[in-house]
């Protein structure tokens, strides 16, 4: 067996039941993480995650797997940071080789403009406990000797700001290592089971319907990604979600030579490899709203534009395999965690394009929520009701999207 | 003929593929593996050139070739070094791109493909084949549809009504151990090893039900063994099957009712038999006993397997092993496992080939552009327009502006006139100021909101007369200013015409104490006063002056015909040059209106900034029964408001922009702007608290600041009216 294989823990699958304490609906990163932090730290193995495919068949698979927590509010930083030190635990904790390196970050400026948002950036980060620092085009071509600092003639580096903590996983190892955790402890996964409806039982929310029949529940949380507002329907909730497509690319497997993350605050466009030896890149997402996850030959055109600009050795790449996934982008492009206002439903939602690095603590906190029926300190300001209230959480020159 | 493999010359007859001609000196184009030469595999892929992955049974031999094999554990070399440069070097032309479009593409020139031609043009349709045996390397069906299509000197991109996919079924590969052994062929790989005349040696046949294993010495076959026990001495083993594989990926990658897949390729065939030893997957040298692992640790479903073993994630994107994959779990599950997702792409492009013919937007230069290098001005990108930042002393630009005279630069304003009968209508609901009570020749600064009640830009409306006004906008805006003017005036139906005119005027600011002055040696005896603006003749050039100020002192932006704005520039800084004049860039700009605590949409404002949040109700009258944002207003004003941007102030030197601010052990908000200020003596900033109640005294940088009341400089503001 290759190491791949052997280094998997074994998942244990279970006979579905009718009636959870509490049923997840989505076995994805969020879902699965919440599963593993009920019966981890709340003791709670009553649960079921219900999957409309195979688990880690949503974004968790078709992500980027960069983990960072260079944000611009401390909101978010905090929140971030939290999740890059459970990853950091993760694998001591789970047994799980999740494959998880530590790269940095190099976020490319080409403008006074960017240049002032970065600085911002570092002085946030750096006062919150976040190590990002300033450097200038000598630092940058030092931690990445190919990158070209005229841009290809045409964006200029100025500098940059270098998130030191930045690292990747395997997305999958990701998902795997927290269902193993969870249906280890007696938590259920159940897949090719897909949600239809909400059970109610008055204006509270009781359970789930499924394709395969109705399963009761004390708590039904929401994380699905893409179909998130129609999930929310079923209870009566709105979300200010609207769902874009987000595509990526990898290129075939190379030997080791590249090691941070490359990224870019104008072209909006990062680079890094893969423990495959894959070149991962990825792009903002789609502008048009659409659930589709069809690959178009649009994205691989300015994608490969871009950072041939940056990076003239990847000309001579092979492309292998694009995919996409679908980002639920909320109106102030922070995510939705906790209450609904409807009893028995909560969500964790609008993971646009930074899901995967909030897997620890989005998991985390939300298990907290539901077993102590509180909303954590940490994810209040990211409750659904702050767009009701004015209070919005906006940082989307954090998010790598425009 | 010749070319090199790993540095040594390989002989090769026209007509050779690479890999071919490397079969035919003896050798295998990686180290071992079925080769089906029709590029279902990736079992011949090598370094071609430069650019490993290349199919060497898709690329034809050719003199002077750089052939280098895949090592033989771990992967090629990932080259560092970029390529040679497209116009200069021969060896990396630049790729072409050609575009044809088609009422049908049809896929594979067989017999279905053949035939669903021959359909279409007896309907009259424009038909055009994509031949793999031509040299039509497909690489993807997409949405549109659109196929790209890979050929030896060019990327043709081809948009058709309809596509046909007609690429038929691929040879099974043997999956048993021994099957990495150099010498195995595929019958269709025989054949056409024998047709170029390339000596197989001693050959041995056999059938994929039969087959139990290859027996080889030094990585070469040297029989093949059957499960009744016998085996057969070869050279060659030439492996057949009474079954195929659909040759679908282009078909499972593109969801879209105009593509259409005929003929084997939209076959079910009978999977082989489950396998039970040796490599399934040689792209990643996945073997049985790795999918074995996988399910036995509950990784029970084919595309968990996939994920799981990475199983099909190689170059030929499962062309290989989805049969024997699908087998597997078919056995295992005893479900009928149906084949994994497909993607893009289906034959690998290189990034340069994405890339080619793609270009992105231009940055704008104003018609200023070559004044400025000439000046030595470091020029920087903002609001997609080439501007100077500084002239290499913005302090010196500063003192200009503060003591003397400094032109600027401001072409990049929006500049919109705007007349008609409903035109004070207009803007009385476009804009939350009022409108109507400005007098002609008098101008009032007005902030933008969109529906959500978040200002989005700001600017000038100038009244000329009664029905016509000139609007500006900031060098952000511009962009999108004339669609936001003209879509709401069509919703509205409102009798008004708009001319966008921001490329077609140049605009210079002419500021500080002596620009009154400067203005006089250039013909203008009695300048506009402050807040309002006059059709007059500067240096001889028509020029709309506006009064106003942004720096805090006396302020004229001479709007004129771009045609004049070399003219005009070089007539201003000739008239001032015993005042001294120097021309200022942004950064000068930036700390000078920052001393006078003006706001700059989109650097000291968030997304989502009301007025109020900003300081700025004083430009909202919601007393006014309509204007774009008021209802959200209306919602959000009496809920308790949360943020606040307010001035600061401190001895010493400015914190860094973006510094936290903080009120005892919490931070409240950041620095938005922030300058060390000669005139004020003082640190001054803006910034953001975001937490109540709003703190007096906070701390930046370690320090102690005081929220101060804006303009931090002339409160009064009397010099800008001086």
């Amino acid at each position: 067996m290759n190491e791949f294989v052997e280094t998997l823990l074994s998942l244990t699958w279970h006979e579905p039941r009718s009636s959870y304490d509490v049923v997840i609906i989505g076995g994805g990163g969020h879902g699965l993480a919440t599963a593993y932090y009920l019966a981890t730290r709340h003791g709670i193995t009553n649960v079921a995650v219900v999957e409309a495919d195979y688990i880690g068949s949503g974004n968790s698979g078709r992500n980027t797997t960069i983990i960072r927590s260079n944000y611009g509010i401390p909101e978010s930083i905090r929140f971030y940071r939290h999740s890059q030190v459970l990853y950091d635990r993760l694998e001591d904790e789970t047994g799980c080789w999740i494959m998880h390196a530590t790269k940095g970050l190099i976020w490319l400026a080409h403008t006074e403009s960017a240049m002032r948002a970065e600085r911002a950036r570092c002085q946030l980060n750096n006062a919150m406990g976040v190590e990002t620092v300033l450097v200038d085009p000598v630092e940058i071509k030092r931690l990445c000797p190919q990158i070209d600092l005229s841009g290809g003639g045409r964006y200029p580096v100025l500098g940059a700001s270098y998130h030191v903590p930045a690292s990747t996983a395997r997305h999958d190892r990701v998902v795997w290592a927290y269902a193993q955790g969870a249906m280890e402890r007696g938590v259920h996964v159940l897949q090719q089971t897909t949600v239809t409806g909400l059970l109610r039982d008055g204006d509270r929310v009781v359970g789930v319907r499924t394709n395969r029949g109705d399963i009761a529940a004390g708590t039904v949380m929401s994380a699905v990604g893409g179909d998130v507002t129609t999930i929310a329907s079923y209870a009566g909730v709105r979300l200010p979600v609207r769902t874009h497509p987000l595509q990526a690319f990898v290129t075939n497997g190379y030997s080791q030579g590249f090691g941070p993350i490359v990224s870019d605050t104008e072209l909006l466009c990062y680079i890094s490899q893969t423990a495959r030896g894959q070149m991962l890149i990825g792009h903002e997402y789609d502008r048009e709203q659409s659930y589709s996850r069809q690959s178009s030959f649009q994205f691989l055109q300015a994608n490969a534009v871009k950072m041939s600009y940056l990076l003239p050795f990847v000309r001579n790449l092979r492309i292998l395999r694009q995919w996409t996934g679908r980002c639920d982008v909320s109106a102030d492009f922070s995510p939705i965690m906790g209450f609904t206002g409807v009893d028995g439903f909560v969500i964790t939602t609008g993971w646009g394009t930074w899901g995967f690095k909030a897997i620890p603590a989005g998991g985390e906190q939300m298990a907290e929520l539901i077993a102590t029926g509180r909303t954590p300190e940490m994810i209040a300001p990211f409750a659904l009701d702050r767009f009701a209230a004015d209070h919005s959480m906006a940082d989307q020159g954090s998010t790598g999207t425009r | 003929m010749r070319f090199a493999l790993d540095d040594q010359p390989v002989d090769y007859v026209d007509g050779d593929s690479v890999a071919v001609a490397v079969l035919r000196a003896g050798q295998h184009p990686q180290h071992g593996g079925t080769l089906c030469l029709t590029g279902d595999c990736g079992n011949c892929s090598a370094d071609v050139d430069g650019v490993p992955f290349t199919r060497t049974c898709l690329t034809p031999a050719r003199p002077g070739l750089r052939v280098r094999r895949h090592p033989a554990v771990g992967a090629p070399p990932l080259r560092l070094d970029p390529p040679a440069n497209p116009v200069t070097s021969p060896s990396q032309p630049e790729v072409r791109v050609q575009r044809v479009h088609a009422d049908v593409a049809v896929i594979g020139a067989g017999t279905s493909g053949t035939a669903a031609a021959e359909e279409a043009r007896t309907a009259g349709r424009d038909v055009l084949v994509l031949d793999g045996d031509a040299g039509d390397d497909v690489v993807g069906v997409y949405p549109g549809p659109m196929v790209v299509v890979r050929r030896d000197d060019h990327v043709l991109h081809v948009h058709a009504h309809d596509v046909v996919i007609a690429t038929g079924a691929a040879e099974l590969h043997p999956v048993c151990p021994g099957n990495m052994l150099r010498g195995i062929l595929t019958a269709g790989a025989a054949d056409l090893l024998r047709a170029r005349g390339v000596d197989l040696g001693r050959t041995a046949t056999i059938d994929l039900a039969d087959l139990a294993r290859f027996d080889g010495a030094d990585g070469r076959v040297t029989a093949v063994v059957r499960h009744d026990g016998t085996s057969e001495p070869c050279d060659t083993a030439i492996v057949t099957a009474a079954t195929r594989a659909p040759r679908d990926l282009l078909a499972r990658m593109v969801d879209d009712p105009r593509v259409r897949v005929v003929g084997p390729a939209a076959q079910r065939f009978d999977l082989p038999p489950a396998p039970v030893d040796g490599v399934v997957c040689p792209c990643s040298k996945i073997t049985v006993e790795d999918l074995q692992g996988v399910w036995d640790k509950g990784f029970q479903h084919i595309e968990l397997v996939k994920r799981a073993a990475l199983c099909g994630t190689g170059t030929c994107q499962g062309g290989v092993c989805m049969p024997h994959l699908r087998a597997f779990v078919t056995d295992r599950s005893g479900e009928p496992a149906a084949p994994f997702t497909g993607r893009p792409a289906s034959r690998q492009l290189t990034i340069a080939e994405a890339a080619a013919d793609v270009h992105l937007d231009a940055f704008r230069r104003t018609a200023l552009h070559h004044e400025h290098l000439a000046l030595g001005a470091q020029m920087d990108r903002f609001g997609g327009w080439w501007r100077p930042w500084h002239y290499g002393d913005a302090m010196r630009e500063y003192w200009a502006v503060r003591e003397g005279v400094s032109l600027g630069d401001v072409s990049t304003l929006g500049k919109m006139i705007v007349t008609g009968p409903d035109v004070v209508e207009a803007l009385e609901r476009l804009y939350p100021t009022t409108i109507a009570d400005i007098r002609p020749g008098r101008s009032r600064y007005v902030l933008l909101l969109n529906e959500r009640g978040h200002v989005i830009d700001d600017g000038m409306v100038c009244r000329e007369d009664e029905h016509r006004f000139v609007l500006t906008f900031t060098s952000g805006g511009a962009a999108s200013a004339e669609a936001w003017v003209r879509d709401w005036v069509e919703t509205w139906n409102l009798d008004v015409r708009i001319m966008d005119r921001t490329v077609s005027l140049g605009a210079i600011n002419v500021t500080g104490p002596l620009a009154g002055e400067l203005l006089r040696r250039v013909g203008v005896e009695e300048p506009p006063r402050f807040l309002q603006h006059r059709h007059l003749s500067v240096a001889g050039v028509d020029c709309h002056v506006m009064r106003l100020s942004f720096t805090g002192e006396a302020s004229f932006e001479l709007h004129h015909p771009v045609a004049h704005s070399v003219e005009l520039w070089r007539a201003l800084m000739e008239a001032g040059r015993d005042l001294n004049v120097v021309p200022h860039g942004l950064q000068a700009l930036f700390a000078l209106r920052l001393e006078k605590g003006h706001v700059i949409i989109g650097m000291d404002t968030e997304l989502d900034t009301t007025p109020r949040r900003i300081g700025m109700e004083w430009a909202v009258k919601m007393d006014k029964p309509y204007f774009v944002g008021r209802t959200s207003l209306g919602r959000t004003e009496p809920l308790p408001d949360h943020r606040r941007l307010f001035g600061y102030t401190m001895e010493g030197p400015a914190p860094v922009e973006g510094a936290p601010i903080s009120v005892g052990n919490r931070i409240v908000g950041h620095v938005t702007s922030s300058f060390t200020s000669p005139a004020t003596g003082r640190a001054v900033m803006l910034g953001w608290q975001k937490h109540t109640p709003f703190a007096d005294t906070v701390t930046i940088d370690g320090r102690t600041a005081t929220v101060t009341p804006v303009p931090f400089y002339d409160p009064e503001g009397s010099r800008a009216r001086a």
